[in-house]
């Protein structure tokens, strides 16, 4: 397994240099010029030129794209295009409320979701099987910005039951704030991944292996926790870590909404100036997580399943 | 039905350590929301209106808007009188106030800490800064051209790779620590408005030092507040400044403000409050249920909430029961349609491009327009210069905003088009629902008259590049007043501020320019107002624009919220307000 880590590690470098110079083709050649979108609204050319200068746009790419390296190599990104405060510090800002926010929220929706569609397949077919399925595809069918709308103005507004918006920095106040968007989150997010994790199950359990266990005399409980479970636990985990990564963004919407000074709306905002530093770093550390947590899902397919040997 | 038990108390136990409980520290702070992200506290960068906002209330200017009185007038604040100019309008001679301090800060080191007198130095540096081009910015218009040798002394500059501050302005000169002296190009009557501007504000030249790059999130200033947390998406806390000089509430007002309880406070030293916080909400909602959960003590009606608050143009009663009040203020802004003026058809270089532009604005609705997307909040446009403004022209009279399509089917006929055959156009948009149905209306509308209208979608950046490149055909805008002053609209159809500058139309007149160049150096005065009318006529004669609306804001307040009077150009109106709190502890449990 170790071999296969390094390996796996060692894949790390063209990947991230080729997704390194994907994002510098797409934000410094291909996007149009930034400069003059950055300029006040008295602009001038000679204005444009020295902006031009001053962000180092005028250096040939080649000296660009290097510098870019640089940065990545030394994760020291530069400055917001923006705001002009260091990067950096800008993620890491943003990443606690993100993550506060998103992952709580990912692993209650992933853990509910888990049970119900066990509690599904378990009882297939039955009327109940049947309302749970079109609560769940009723679900998956409304945006999720009426599910914000409806639980921030009922909840939070008629019913006074939490806060409409805001967030303490103090890791104890700051969850009286998180709780509503956390609930929004697991209902916007369970109906299709109850959906698809009922799927999964249902594979599972008509399975030759759950016959035979039945036929030795197993209970119920027994089948589906024991044996359906862990075999369905490939795809759970295919699901689970893989979303991981992306987490770190949070969740737009719900940022917005409830004033959660995350990476959601920072990316956003980043996209719409063209702060093409911010956007970029944003890419580079997505790169990264995703490829850490697809060696880690790896791993966790071989301590999950014996069957599946790395190397 | 014991596990419906264990969710009812688990839900309690939720909601118990969630509930909404008021933070007494913040309960004397003012509380206000704005649509956009705050980008910084750094004067120079301060272009955006929050930024700008933010940085009123942290730094001080040499003037400021009055706050009560209208049409807008700029009053004394750094300094401790109006300017005395010389006659041929190139000198101003300002006397800047004595015990100006800077806030306490860890900057002042050869005082341990406490904040400096500011001198007329300070202001020499600051506005320097703005010629700084490592600065990023955008904000050295206000003086490029206009005092005596700054341009040059920029250009060497840049020239140099980088600012010399011991090196000397001609134009600006310091005759003592508390007298500035300016010595303008060419006059320059609107000088005293752009002096009101955040730009334009005084920092110590210690703390730019010592926070290097950092300075744009730190704030050392001489303002009525000072900086406790800047998150730029979703809040900005500021309190009130315990070294602010003594500064008084007007004791004179418009018409009517006296019996509006607005000068109860005259005389009384402000700030009137302990702070401001200002709310970022992107969302109408959050912003709309804060205010009405109190969280918030005044907003601007969101266009989605029109309809449950008001009727017709009246408060429903129920807000009234609550003491929330509602005030109207038109914004000093001139929102248009326009065209790249050096389009082959709908141009300057067709001769009958004139006509094709009148065309499509009788083809448009403008009344129609405006209950579909200002909920009839809006003033429809007949020029580019919007009322409250130096130099709008109540009489002026643009025939084409008489919606009529057989008008425009004559014109299209004049113009060799007949049912438009042949003419089509493409519409730039930035994307959002409301630019989209814009467009599409625009779309609709001239479809009418025969001619056909593309939309295409950009990303903010990606309008506004086109414009500058001269790419966009055909697309919708708006332009918000830096100052009262008719020039500052005047000047979007002044020729040599062509794209990337701001005359993005590209409209380009000969009689147009010799006449804004005239009326740029007077004073306000008769020949000013006659230029500026004649100016007016010949915008609406030729139809670079099709001059759309003047926007007009609704604002509901709670009876808490005292001196509440919108004041759209003012930066720093925070410290004006006060809060009743017992009337706040009264009327927030009816909410």
């Amino acid at each position: 397994m170790l071999a296969y880590i390094v390996r796996r590690l060692l894949y790390v470098i063209p990947i991230t240099l080729g997704v390194t110079l994907l994002t510098f083709v797409l934000f410094n050649v291909v996007a149009q010029d930034p400069v003059l979108s950055k300029l006040g609204k008295h602009a001038t050319q000679a204005e444009a030129d020295i902006l031009r200068k001053e962000l180092g746009l005028d250096r040939p790419l080649p000296e660009q794209y290097l510098f870019y390296l640089k940065q990545c190599v030394t994760f020291d990104f530069g400055r917001s295009w923006s705001t002009q405060q260091k990067i950096t510090e800008m993620i890491a800002g943003g990443m606690g409320p993100s993550l506060s926010l998103a992952i709580p929220a990912f692993g209650a929706s992933i853990f509910f979701a888990t049970v119900i569609a066990l509690l599904l397949a378990f009882v297939r077919n039955i009327k109940f099987d049947r309302t749970v399925i079109i609560l769940c595809l009723a679900g998956t069918s409304i945006s999720s910005l009426s599910f914000i709308i409806f639980f921030q103005s009922v909840l939070a507004y008629k019913l006074d039951m939490f806060p409409i918006s805001g967030f303490d920095a103090s890791w104890v106040d700051r969850w009286r704030y998180l709780i509503l968007p956390m609930i929004i989150w697991v209902v916007i997010a369970i109906g299709g991944e109850t959906l698809w994790l009922r799927t999964v199950m249902l594979e599972e359990v008509f399975q030759d292996y759950v016959r035979t266990a039945r036929a030795k005399g197993l209970s119920e409980n027994a089948v589906m926790f024991k044996h359906v479970l862990k075999n369905a636990m490939i795809p759970i985990i295919t699901l689970t870590v893989l979303e991981i990564p992306f987490l770190y963004t949070g969740s737009l919407l719900l940022e917005r909404f409830f004033g959660i000074p995350g990476l959601g709306d920072l990316t956003v905002q980043a996209l719409n100036s063209y702060d093409f530093p911010v956007i970029k770093a944003v890419t580079f550390i997505g790169t990264l997580l995703y490829i850490g947590f697809s060696l880690l899902s790896d791993i966790l397919y071989a301590l999950v399943d014996p069957r599946v040997r790395l190397g | 039905m014991a596990s419906f038990g264990k969710l009812v108390l688990a839900l309690s136990f939720v909601a118990l350590i969630s509930c909404t409980k008021s933070n007494d520290k913040y309960e004397n702070f003012v509380k206000f929301a704005v649509i956009g992200e705050i980008k910084g506290v750094d004067p120079v960068n301060a272009s955006d209106l929050y930024s700008g906002l933010v940085v009123g209330h942290l730094y001080d200017t040499l003037f400021e808007y009055d706050y009560l009185k209208r049409p807008y007038t700029a009053v004394p604040n750094l300094t401790e009188a109006p300017p005395k100019i010389s006659k041929d309008g190139l000198v101003y001679t300002f006397r800047l106030k004595s015990g100006v301090l800077f806030q306490d800060d860890p900057c002042f080191k050869a005082t341990n800490g406490k904040g400096r007198e500011m001198v007329a130095e300070d202001v020499i540096y600051s506005w320097k800064r703005l010629a700084d081009t490592s600065t990023q910015t955008d904000g050295f218009w206000i003086f490029d051209g206009r005092i005596k040798g700054f341009t040059a002394w920029r250009d060497e500059m840049v020239k140099a790779g980088k600012v010399d501050y011991t090196k000397p302005v001609p134009g600006l000169k310091a005759l003592d620590a508390h007298t500035l002296e300016v010595t303008l190009e060419k006059p320059f009557p609107q000088f005293v408005f752009v002096l009101t501007m955040p730009y334009s504000s005084v920092v110590p030249h210690e703390a730019v030092e010592f926070y290097g790059p950092d300075f744009k999130s730190k704030s050392v200033g001489t303002g009525p507040y000072r900086l406790v947390k800047l998150n730029r998406n979703s809040e900005v806390i500021m309190e009130k400044n315990p070294t602010y000089r003594k500064e008084v509430y007007p004791s004179e007002g418009m018409p009517g403000d006296k019996e509006k309880g607005l000068l109860d406070d005259a005389g009384k030293t402000l700030p009137l409050n302990d702070g401001v916080i200002i709310k970022i909400f992107v969302e109408d909602q959050p912003r709309w249920l804060n205010f009405m959960k109190g969280e918030l003590d005044y907003v601007n009606i969101p266009k989605d909430n029109y309809d449950s608050a008001m009727n017709g143009k009246e408060l429903k009663p129920e807000f009234a029961k609550k003491s929330i009040s509602l005030q109207i203020a038109a914004q000093l802004d001139s929102v248009y349609q326009t065209w790249n003026l050096e389009d082959p058809v709908w141009g300057q270089k067709n001769p009958k491009g004139k006509l094709l532009r009148k065309a499509a604005c009788y083809a448009i609705d403008s009344q129609e327009f405006i209950e579909k997307f200002y909920n009839g909040r809006a003033i429809s446009s007949q020029g580019p210069v919007p009322p409250e403004v130096v130099g709008y022209d109540p009489n002026l009279k643009n025939p084409c905003k008489d919606f009529s399509i057989e008008k425009a089917k004559e014109l299209l006929v004049q113009a060799g088009y007949p049912g438009g055959k042949g003419l089509s156009l493409n519409f730039e948009t930035t994307g959002g629902t409301t630019g989209r149905q814009i467009a599409e209306y625009i779309q609709q509308s001239l479809g009418k008259i025969g001619i056909e209208v593309k939309i295409s979608m950009n990303t903010w950046p990606e309008f506004i590049t086109k414009q500058r490149q001269k790419k966009a055909q055909f697309f919708g805008l708006a332009w918000g007043a830096d100052y009262p002053d008719a020039e500052n609209f005047f000047q979007l159809f002044y020729g040599p501020n062509e794209s990337p500058g701001s005359n993005n139309s590209n409209y380009k007149n000969a009689e147009f320019d010799a006449l804004y160049k005239k009326a740029a150096v007077l004073n306000d005065g008769p020949e000013r107002s006659a230029l500026y009318k004649k100016m007016s006529e010949h915008l609406v004669e030729e139809a670079p624009w099709i001059y759309q609306v003047h926007r007009i804001y609704f604002y509901m307040s709670h009876g808490w919220l005292k001196n509440f009077k919108k004041n759209e150009l003012s930066h720093s109106y925070g410290k004006f307000y006060r809060i009743d709190q017992d009337e706040k502890a009264r009327l927030k449990k009816g909410l």
